[in-house]
């Protein structure tokens, strides 16, 4: 459809793509310091050069050496790839009764669970570690996934979403005889492939930088995820930036990769199918 | 790997009530059950954990991270722990806690919230009141040789001690003092002989030290305990205190502190002082003194080791903190020490151990306090005896370890153990005068007043 | 189908629920399973998994932790019933009434401050444009990386003379300033790496948002002559009330009890200088875990908890439940 445009419109497109690029390029400067900060030499970090003057890269092999990293890459990478898979699940199903079903209470409830999200887990983390040590969770995968797997969060962006979908939508599948599980199922899901893709990205961000609850659930190494690893980087007496900048940006890249590759599903045109 | 094992009784319960929940929900007659296998399966097989430490293994809690920066640190633990459990029914078991996370996260009031705190573990003497005050702390007495008691400086043990009974055994003695760049020196025209005596003195000083992106000298800048341990010497030089001997009222309103507040807002006001600093705070000798950032720093004793290690051709010298008119030299002794948890499995073992490693008259017991003190760190020794063997063997011979051990070490007052509120308190005080330009005179009285409000309702063990 | 033959069969076939339940079902027939008791049970067991989950894991350790507030707690196994000091002590303690001030500026900055940059950079990057992708992702990046980290990079940017920033503003002929050591500086400077950190994130619920909007809109408003301005106004902004309601609420809690603001306080600026930037979450943070305060903590944690559900309640009141003219 675009490219339909007249030639006016092309002038104003490059404009747009190079105001874009600028932009995008002043927002991500800041962490090109972290990057270049990552193949400098210790004594290097905190000259105010851009660009290290003998690069190295000693730290990336630092980073490997010094700790198991690759086993905490795929600890992180097990915990929140699994808690996002369930999450999505759990989220859409729950966000789904929540905009398109009618029950007696369902403001009220919604409100109640909503409430679940005005707490910040430092507020409720010795209840919640008594209860998750009395369930024999200390040290296993199954204390680091399950306890943070449910939050408020994710029901209320997937409500919102499927608020947005048409009512008539679902009616007709009704009287096409579809079961309210076929309607979600083969409807709703597919409907909301970029929500889906969003929440996906941010619950396995939110996991992948998880700290404290971690932190306080595991006292086995083997058990760590990344972030316990930069911490303890960056625990060290005499602070080694140009490690901590090198582990922050072995971890930061699958994170980065994956967002790359679902963006494209963010922007997933749905509304030109099914619905005129 | 061996100690994982397959739990069978809760965890399974648990494991069998998830696949119960997802076979509900997922299983749509006769459909998806693919779906369930995998959910389920994803469960199951990962409820391992490590075995629970059978009641004759101790936990020990401390934040040198094994290999890392602090590897000959973490080696003299490890050597410590496996020396024991060679010789010990009852193990102990090193856990590690990031630096951090150990001294202001959650995780350890989380496990003692919870009834699971550490076994051993390591505290200063800023923490001191806190977990004495919660009734944690083994007293360590009934297990120490007379001798070894008297071996301890009394300047050092005050603070960790209530009625006469010891309650932690410190590893290590840290005095605060200037340190200075040579580079910075020479380039003003300055050397070792213009070293600042007194306030005036380090100003004048500063000013000249301060040019194009250097500042003069550095203070600790961020709020909390850490920067009002570095600020007491200051206030203790004029005479000042934060409550009476004996504890029971305030002694903050005084002109000692106000000068103190004073002295470090002028740093402030002449711009000779950055508000604030680079690399992971202002005891960071290496990111400020040593990358240039600053000519003269406010830094404790750990900093020759910082450098030896991390900044091997930088040039520097170590003074006394200068003193106002009239002022005596003080120090602030800081220093971490062992102590076992008397809500722990086995208090009497933890106090044992820590005896054991620290403070007992045995050969290896000194050998320790030697390592670590000048070897593995480069500290003042806490024993008698172990500074005077460390010594013989060289570890106070360079400039600035026998300027510490000489000069600075015996101008110290150990770190004073106030409860949280009211180092908070001085926290405030010491922040509104150095960085919002507050009238340090007001400031003082101010923070006389509520220290005075939270004392009259205080019963815990004095302040020292 | 086969599926289709069952599920017309049925009528309704339950998300799940055992045989007995489907038997119960066939003893009763039709008349009792009306349709809105169908629905009804459908949508319970929809909502069953997360309910019990964040009852559980959330919500009971919120009430044990909140009625804290009417004891005294010492974290060591000590508790004493106290009945409301701790309220009483919140309204005499002048660092936790500050605190509740900064929070309040705060939060009147950043919840539109990402409002506007949200949804701005959305409007932005779903245009079709070449390498779209590699943009988006710039402008997400800031939120890939772990705030401490993050935290760690600005105070390098922002320090005193020789920080980038103002060696830049030096350059243009500016005079240097201590943004995060002077007390009136800091909170601004806070706030600005909060917006710059958590825009992408709004950028991307503000595009998801954006794409349920029928393209087919505005082809038809472009046919009737509408300028951009226009159509913003009339047709994206009404549509995605929905959206705006979700990110409004959600802004307003994180910076409230989130942990972006705490995370990038605690490491920046310790709530310094004198006190400038100490949030409410960072001081009831304070009273826990380092005073060991746990039963005022949880009182305060109980009042802004009451604060942001009246918020909630009252959003939620004024727009339907966000569903707006939709529902």
């Amino acid at each position: 459809m675009d490219r339909e445009k007249a030639p006016v419109f092309r002038v104003s497109r490059w404009m747009l793509v190079f105001s874009t690029a600028t932009l995008a390029i002043i927002t991500a400067s800041p962490l090109v310091w972290m990057v270049s900060a990552s193949f400098k030499q210790p004594n290097e970090i905190f000259n105010s050069s851009l660009l290290p003057n003998h690069p190295t890269l000693d730290n990336f092999r630092y980073v490997f050496t010094q700790l198991p990293f690759l086993r905490y890459i795929l600890n992180t990478f097990f915990v929140a790839g699994t808690i996002t898979v369930i999450a999505l699940l759990f989220h859409s199903m729950a966000g789904y009764a929540f905009a398109r079903l009618r029950f007696p209470g369902r403001e009220t409830i919604f409100l109640i669970i909503f409430s679940t999200f005005l707490v910040s887990l430092q507020v409720i983390i010795v209840p919640l570690f008594i209860l998750v040590q009395k369930m024999g969770m200390v040290n296993t995968y199954a204390g680091l996934i399950i306890p943070v797997t449910f939050n408020a969060f994710g029901i209320f962006l997937m409500r919102q979403f499927y608020l947005g979908i048409p009512p008539d939508l679902q009616e007709a599948a009704i009287i096409d005889g579809a079961s309210y599980w076929g309607i979600y199922w083969n409807i709703m899901l597919p409907l909301s492939r970029p929500i889906l893709s969003a929440l996906a990205v941010f619950f396995f961000l939110v996991n992948w930088n998880a700290f404290i609850w971690p932190l306080t659930i595991t006292t086995n190494q083997d058990l760590w995820m990344v972030q316990l690893a930069i911490a303890s980087f960056q625990g060290q007496y005499s602070a080694a930036w140009n490690y901590i900048m090198a582990a922050s940006v072995v971890v930061a890249m699958p994170t980065l990769v994956l967002f790359f590759l679902f963006q494209r599903q963010l922007v997933e045109s749905i509304k030109t199918t099914g619905i005129k | 790997m061996a100690e994982i094992k397959l739990e069978n009784s809760s965890s399974d319960q648990l494991s069998r009530a998830i696949e119960g929940i997802s076979r509900r929900e997922l299983l749509k007659k006769g459909g998806k059950a693919a779906a369930v296998v995998t959910v389920s399966s994803i469960f199951s097989p990962f409820f391992i954990r490590t075995a629970r430490a059978a009641t004759k293994t101790l936990s020990f809690w401390q934040f040198y991270a094994p290999n890392g920066a602090s590897g000959l640190q973490s080696k003299w633990f490890v050597d410590c722990v496996a020396a024991w459990n060679a010789t010990h029914d009852v193990k102990v078991e090193l856990q590690y806690v990031p630096n951090n996370e150990y001294m202001n996260g959650t995780k350890l009031q989380t496990a003692f919230a919870s009834g699971r705190g550490p076994d051993i573990f390591i505290i200063s003497p800023g923490d001191f009141l806190r977990y004495y005050n919660g009734g944690v702390l083994t007293e360590l007495t009934p297990h120490m040789e007379e001798e070894a008691k008297k071996d301890f400086f009394p300047n050092v043990m005050e603070t960790r001690m209530v009625a006469g009974k010891i309650y932690g055994l410190p590893m290590e003695v840290e005095p605060m003092a200037m340190f200075y760049s040579v580079k910075a020196f020479d380039e003003a025209g300055l050397s070792e002989k213009d070293v600042p005596k007194t306030w005036d003195q380090f100003l004048e000083m500063a000013h000249k030290l301060t040019k194009g992106n250097r500042f003069g000298c550095l203070f600790e800048t961020t709020p909390g305990y850490y920067q009002t341990f570095t600020w007491y010497p200051f206030m203790w030089q004029g005479g000042g205190d934060i409550a009476t001997p004996d504890g029971k009222k305030s002694a903050f309103n005084s002109p000692g502190t106000v000068q103190a507040l004073k002295f470090w807002q002028d740093t402030i006001k002449q711009n000779v002082a950055s508000r604030n600093y680079l690399g992971g705070g202002v005891w960071d000798v290496v990111a400020n003194l040593g990358s240039g950032y600053c000519a003269m720093q406010n830094v404790g004793i750990w900093a020759v080791s910082a450098l030896r290690e991390n900044a091997k051709d930088f040039q520097y010298g170590v003074f006394p903190l200068p003193v106002p008119p009239g002022g005596t030299p003080k120090s602030d002794l800081g220093g971490w020490s062992f102590v076992a948890n008397a809500k722990g499995q086995n208090p009497e073992a933890a106090a044992k151990f820590c005896v054991w490693a620290l403070g007992s008259m045995q050969e290896d017991s000194i050998q320790r306090v030697v390592d670590w003190c000048t070897k593995a760190k480069s500290d003042v020794s806490p024993r008698k005896s172990a500074l005077e063997r460390g010594t013989a063997a060289g570890g106070y011979s360079s400039a600035p370890m026998k300027m510490f051990k000489d000069e600075i070490f015996p101008t110290g007052r150990g770190e004073p153990r106030v409860p949280p509120e009211v180092y908070k308190t001085i926290s405030d005080s010491i922040q509104a005068c150095q960085l919002s330009g507050a009238d340090p005179k007001k400031t003082a009285e101010q923070g006389a007043q509520q220290i005075d409000s939270f004392l009259a309702g205080y019963t815990g063990a004095p302040l020292l | 189908m086969d599926d289709q033959a069952r599920l017309s069969v049925d009528g309704l076939e339950p998300p799940s629920g055992g045989g007995a339940r489907r038997r119960a079902v066939q003893r009763r027939g039709r008349t009792y399973w009306t349709r809105s008791r169908k629905e009804a049970l459908a949508a319970w067991l929809f909502i069953l998994p997360d309910f019990v989950g964040l009852l559980i894991f959330v919500a009971v350790p919120m009430a044990l932790s909140l009625s804290l507030g009417f004891f005294s707690v010492d974290g060591f196994g000590g508790y004493k019933f106290i009945g409301l000091a701790n309220y009483n002590r919140m309204f005499h303690d002048p660092l936790f009434l500050e605190s509740i001030e900064v929070t309040v500026v705060y939060v009147v900055c950043l919840v539109p401050g990402l409002y506007v940059t949200g949804l701005g950079l959305a409007m932005l990057v779903r245009q079709r444009i070449p390498w779209i992708g590699v943009w988006r992702s710039l402008f997400f990046m800031p939120y890939v990386v772990s705030l401490v980290v993050i935290a760690l990079i600005w105070k390098v940017l922002l320090i005193d003379k020789i920080g980038f920033i103002n060696q830049m503003l030096e350059l243009v002929g500016f005079q240097g300033r201590s943004w995060l050591g002077d007390p009136k500086l800091a909170l601004g400077a806070v706030l600005a790496v909060t917006i710059w950190f958590l825009m992408g994130y709004y950028m991307i619920i503000f595009l998801s948002g954006l794409q349920e909007i029928p393209r087919e809109y505005y082809e038809a408003a472009k046919i009737d002559g509408a300028n951009p301005w226009a159509m913003f106004t009339n047709i994206t902004l009404p549509l995605l009330r929905p959206t705006s309601f979700f990110v409004i609420l959600v802004s307003t809690v994180a910076a409230v009890s989130g942990s972006s603001a705490f995370d990038l306080i605690y490491v920046m600026t310790n709530g310094g200088p004198a006190n400038s930037t100490s949030l409410a979450v960072f001081y009831i943070y304070e009273q826990a875990f380092k005073f060991n305060n746990y039963g005022y903590a949880a009182a305060m944690a109980s009042s802004v908890v009451v604060i942001l559900l009246a918020i909630t309640v009252a959003l939620f009141a004024l727009t339907r439940g966000g569903r707006f003219h939709l529902g």
